[in-house]
């Protein structure tokens, strides 16, 4: 015991100055007030809406040749065309937005006019607005007179049907992809690669007399199923990661090491039972893989103080740990010590004992106040008492269920780091079960790859993907 | 396309990794649905009450399933059929291909006991070649969606998912992998 109490003092005393860097317990616990302040903020963070296109711009339009209507959704060109640089050429007000999986628009040829020149496609924001898009780098376009589609090289390239009067055509972004797709009333004309880099904006044409197009940027219902279409191309992706294989029953392997990580030693007891007749053999040799010893490591000791801070019951939790880890609790201005008090505090705002909780802070979290790391979540705690019904204020996540959850997980993280079996740097790996690096390792890989693709297309989001499932199948 | 592919050393990369916020809610919903999908109702008790996480639907109706789960493995079919139209009758009428093999491992029980002659006629016709786990399997899976729940955990899909986005991610980028699902260890990059 002596020796293990040495080694803890040591890291201490070696981590002591707020270098992060290090794998001794005491510091990797000091995730577990980012993540208090995480849960103050995330559901403010969730969305991050984005600026969609709603009418199109008449300030930055083809002057001259065309007329936008009054309400912004339709253009006519009221000059007579004589060569190719008097295009009456108009954008969307806003670019595209492109955190999602597509982009769509339409537009209704409500008059093909002299020649039937209409064009629809996206261009950036400084294109030429006399030209038609396609005509020029950096643009696509898909004609109605010719039915091809033009991408900025000189020529077009055969594509799909002509479009003309009373036809809806639509012109969408894949983002997924990185594909443009065009639809003409209602259904998909082709798909073609974006290779354009950054904002586009929804781009029509008119090119020759009285050719008028109204544009749709969603506030009707468009003609062509983009829901359906968004839901296909999920599903095409969906079922690619569904060939995927995996080694079988791996996932129980998983959920048993994450019950160990944890403390769930309850569930883990009920799971091994259960599976021990159920689960085929291959599973077992998976399971010599994982290091009994080191993840079973204080369990019962865990899951106890687990349950006791899930219960609300503070004193005795910390009672435990001043028992059977007082090197844990030594350190009075500790983070596991001031989750606890902070803890403490809190249930006895929830109970209503105010005077108690006064009296409670000023002996126990008071400490705190002058200390940078844990300034802003003492005051966000203290602030519990100004309210009438605290549970409905900014700071009412104190009195959620996963503060305590939280906190359980902030002990069970500081009594796994006194395991003497792990090296420093093995300390830092424990920090999460298995199940957590894998997911952390998906949302980064995610993350990376949207990010190298001008950060286009869905954010992942585990949290969506757990919630969303259901309505995507 | 010969463009360079970007190099994240292992050091950015736990960065990264460090900076993702998962939510503890989220971990645990998952391996609660994994606990109830699979039907481990104890497990999915006990865990209910020792993270405080809702079971998606009510426990009771896993016991209801894994009875018949139960009574296809132990081969009383004519017992499972009981209890699956006890519990909807509509899972037969709608699934027919389930009820043809339920009444296919009725004909394998019935050879079991030495009952061939009675057996013998329809087998000849169509022997199973199936056994009784996929066809407990088949009941589960009819069961939960006859109840609007999804038929398999999300925990291997996710799993699929990672393997599929870092191969999506290797087109781009050179970075640290996870090879090994068990233990979820990180190695270095190969190049």
């Amino acid at each position: 015991m002596s020796s293990l109490l040495s080694t803890v003092n040591s890291d201490n005393g070696r981590h002591g100055n707020g270098d992060t860097s290090g794998g001794d317990g005491r510091d990797l616990i000091l995730h577990f007030l980012d993540k208090v302040r995480f849960s103050a903020t995330r559901d403010a963070k969730e969305d991050e809406g984005e600026e969609s296109p709603t009418e199109l711009n008449t300030i930055n339009s083809a002057g001259g040749f065309l007329v936008v209507s009054p309400d912004k959704l339709s253009v006519k060109y009221t000059s007579t065309n004589l060569h190719g640089h008097d295009v009456g050429v108009v954008q969307a007000n806003k670019p595209a937005p492109f955190k999602c999986l597509t982009y769509y628009f339409e537009i209704f040829v409500k008059d093909s006019g002299a020649k039937g020149q209409v064009a629809i496609g996206f261009t950036k924001e400084n294109f030429k607005m006399r030209r038609q898009p396609g005509w020029e780098v950096n643009s696509c376009g898909y004609h109605g007179d010719d039915g091809y589609l033009y991408r900025g090289q000189g020529k077009g390239e055969a594509f799909g049907p002509t479009y003309t009067k009373d036809d809806t055509v639509g012109g969408g972004i894949n983002y997924a992809t990185q594909e443009f797709f065009f639809t003409k009333n209602g259904a998909l004309v082709g798909k073609v690669p974006k290779d354009i880099r950054g904002h586009l904006f929804p781009t029509v044409a008119v090119h020759s007399q009285n050719e008028e197009v109204s544009v749709n940027f969603g506030q009707k219902k468009y003609v062509f199923d983009i829901e359906g279409y968004e839901a296909s191309e999920r599903n095409k992706q969906q079922m690619a990661i569904e060939k995927i294989s995996i080694p079988p029953n791996i996932g129980y392997g998983l959920i048993k090491t994450y019950l160990l990580h944890y403390g769930y030693e309850e569930t883990l007891n009920a799971f091994n039972l259960a599976t021990k007749t159920t689960v085929p053999p291959i599973c077992i040799a998976q399971e010599n893989a994982i290091d009994e010893d080191d993840s079973s490591y204080a369990l019962n000791q865990r899951k106890t103080l687990r349950q006791l801070v899930r219960n609300g019951e503070i004193d005795a939790a910390l009672t435990g740990l001043r028992d059977w880890y007082p090197q844990l609790v030594q350190d009075d201005k500790s983070v596991v010590c001031f989750l606890l008090h902070c803890q403490k505090f809190i249930e006895l705002v929830r109970v209503g004992k105010l005077e108690e909780g006064v009296k409670y802070g000023r002996l126990e979290l008071a400490k705190f106040v002058g200390l940078a790391r844990f300034q802003d979540i003492v005051e966000e705690c203290f602030a519990l008492l100004v309210y009438e019904k605290p549970e409905e204020s900014s700071v009412g996540y104190f009195l959620e269920d996963s503060q305590r959850e939280l906190v359980a997980d902030a002990v069970n993280a500081a009594i796994l780091s006194t395991n003497p079996n792990k090296k420093n740097e093995q300390r830092s790996c424990n920090l999460h079960s298995p199940l957590e690096k894998l997911l952390r390792q998906l949302t980064v890989c995610c993350l990376e790859r949207r990010s190298l693709n001008g950060d286009q297309g869905e954010t992942f989001r585990l949290h969506h993907v757990l919630n969303n499932n259901r309505t995507r199948r | 396309m010969a463009t360079s592919k970007k190099v994240i050393t292992r050091e950015e990369w736990e960065k990264k990794l460090n900076a993702v916020k998962l939510r503890k809610e989220d971990m645990n919903t998952l391996v609660m649905n994994f606990l109830v999908t699979e039907g481990y109702v104890e497990a999915a008790e006990k865990f209910q009450r020792e993270s405080g996480t809702k079971p998606e639907i009510d426990l009771a109706t896993i016991t209801d399933r894994m009875a018949v789960k139960k009574a296809v493995q132990n081969g009383n079919v004519e017992d499972a059929i009981e209890k699956v139209n006890d519990l909807n009758p509509e899972i037969l009428d709608t699934n027919p291909e389930l009820f043809f093999h339920l009444q296919q491992q009725r004909l394998i029980e019935l050879i079991r006991q030495g009952r061939t002659e009675e057996a013998l006629e329809f087998a000849q016709e169509e022997l199973a070649p199936r056994g009784e786990e996929n066809t407990a399997s088949e009941v589960n899976a009819a069961i939960l969606t006859s109840q609007s729940h999804e038929k398999d955990p999300k925990l291997p899909s996710l799993l699929k998912m990672l393997i599929w986005a870092q191969k999506q991610l290797d087109e781009k980028a050179v970075y640290p992998h996870i090879n090994d699902l068990s233990t979820g260890q990180l190695e270095d990059p190969s190049e």
